[in-house]
């Protein structure tokens, strides 16, 4: 499976263009990717729960 | 007489809760997952393996290129001839008012490019008489002689360029060219055969890994090969290339700013602009001035905390208060 992946990615990559702005899709993915894992951060709580009170004071 | 003191609030002892926190244990699994992570997923995607682009490979898909590049070096007319510092004294290089980085830091790695990419070369290998002849010819005549020789030749070579800028060689005028047609020949017929390759880091004296690829990038980098392959990968400056990789790989997305500046209009001047015109001349110092703009806006961004207005947006945009949203709720309540 790796050497197709890799394969796959040698070939020339497929680019997106809006007027000056033009972007490839690895790094349209690897931004998404950045974003969506910026929002997970935002609003998943915290391991551990919600022990305001305090177990260690 | 009393002394009314300020309290500052941050420097009050903390009254709310405590809790226990490990942080060489949060390292640790950090560390250990980032690890995986990278081997596993370079063990799937593997990495860019795009072959490394051989003098051979120039000279044998486009000799005419590789002949008047050739011919170019050895007439100073070329980008690496005229670079300037920190390569010879060809040029001033860019700058910014008076300010001009370049000389300041003077030629600190000398490159020649006729000695460095021609005669040296031809020089060190097993050579036709034809040639031997004509190194000792050139070896002979005064600078004025070579500078005379060698242009002539290049202006006849550029004189046989089509619209489209495609020599045909079997054009050139006869003319006094001296040793310079049989050196360029030899030199395109030793980087056919693939001599010419791996000559160039051997010239490296101090290099017991000759790991300095300098002479064969600026070489390449004169001729068109270099450059259409940058064209065909995408890696060209005017197009975004600085956060692109060869292939579908994602390349340095974190440059997107950096590479930004060089899509405006006043950095990316076309070929044919007016020399004198401001864009020419912006486009053309465009490596200094970017860098200066993204040195002032990383002294912006260290100096954020200082910066009037700049530095309330979390009152206006309160990201924190969503992180820490149990503690915001508890004072709150």
């Amino acid at each position: 499976m790796p050497p197709l992946i890799s394969a796959a990615l040698d070939n020339p990559a497929t680019y997106f263009s809006w007027g000056w702005l033009q972007i490839s899709v690895g790094n349209l993915i690897v931004i998404l990717v950045m974003f969506v894992l910026f929002i997970l951060a935002l609003v998943l709580p915290f391991p551990g729960g919600h022990d305001d009170g305090g177990d260690g004071s | 007489m009393s002394k009314t003191k300020k309290v500052d609030p941050a420097a009050a002892p903390w009254q709310g809760p405590w809790r226990k926190y490990d942080i060489l244990k949060e390292g640790v699994i950090a560390l250990i997952v980032v690890a995986l992570l990278s081997v596993g997923l370079a063990g799937v995607f593997s990495s860019p393996d795009e072959k490394a682009l051989t003098f051979q490979g120039w000279a044998t898909s486009a000799p005419d290129n590789f002949f008047a590049t050739t011919v170019g070096e050895l007439a100073g007319t070329t980008e690496s001839a005229g670079y300037g510092p920190p390569y010879n004294e060809g040029g001033d290089g860019v700058s910014v008012g008076p300010l001009n980085m370049q000389k300041l830091m003077g030629v600190r790695n000398p490159v020649n490019p006729a000695d460095d990419f021609v005669i040296t070369p031809l020089s060190s290998s097993q050579q036709s008489q034809e040639t031997v002849d004509a190194l000792k010819a050139w070896k002979d005549a005064s600078a004025d002689q070579q500078a005379a020789w060698a242009t002539a030749f290049d202006d006849a070579v550029q004189a046989t360029a089509d619209e489209e800028g495609v020599l045909d060689l079997t054009k050139v005028e006869e003319g006094d060219y001296g040793p310079v047609p049989v050196l360029a020949k030899a030199l395109t017929d030793m980087a056919t055969s693939g001599a010419y390759d791996g000559v160039l880091l051997a010239q490296d004296p101090n290099g017991f890994y000759q790991m300095d690829h300098t002479k064969q990038i600026l070489f390449m980098g004169d001729g068109s090969y270099l450059d259409d392959f940058g064209t065909v990968q995408n890696l060209q400056g005017n197009t975004w290339g600085m956060m692109n990789e060869t292939g579908s790989y994602p390349g340095q997305a974190w440059l997107w700013l950096y590479s930004f500046w060089y899509q405006l209009p006043v950095f990316n001047a076309p070929d044919d602009a007016d020399p004198a015109s401001m864009t020419a001349q912006l486009s053309g110092s465009a490596d200094a001035l970017i860098f200066y703009i993204m040195g002032l806006l990383t002294i912006l961004l260290v100096l954020l905390p200082f910066i009037p207005g700049v530095r309330s947006i979390p009152k206006w945009i309160p990201l924190h208060k969503l992180i820490w949203r149990d503690y915001y709720r508890s004072i709150r309540g």
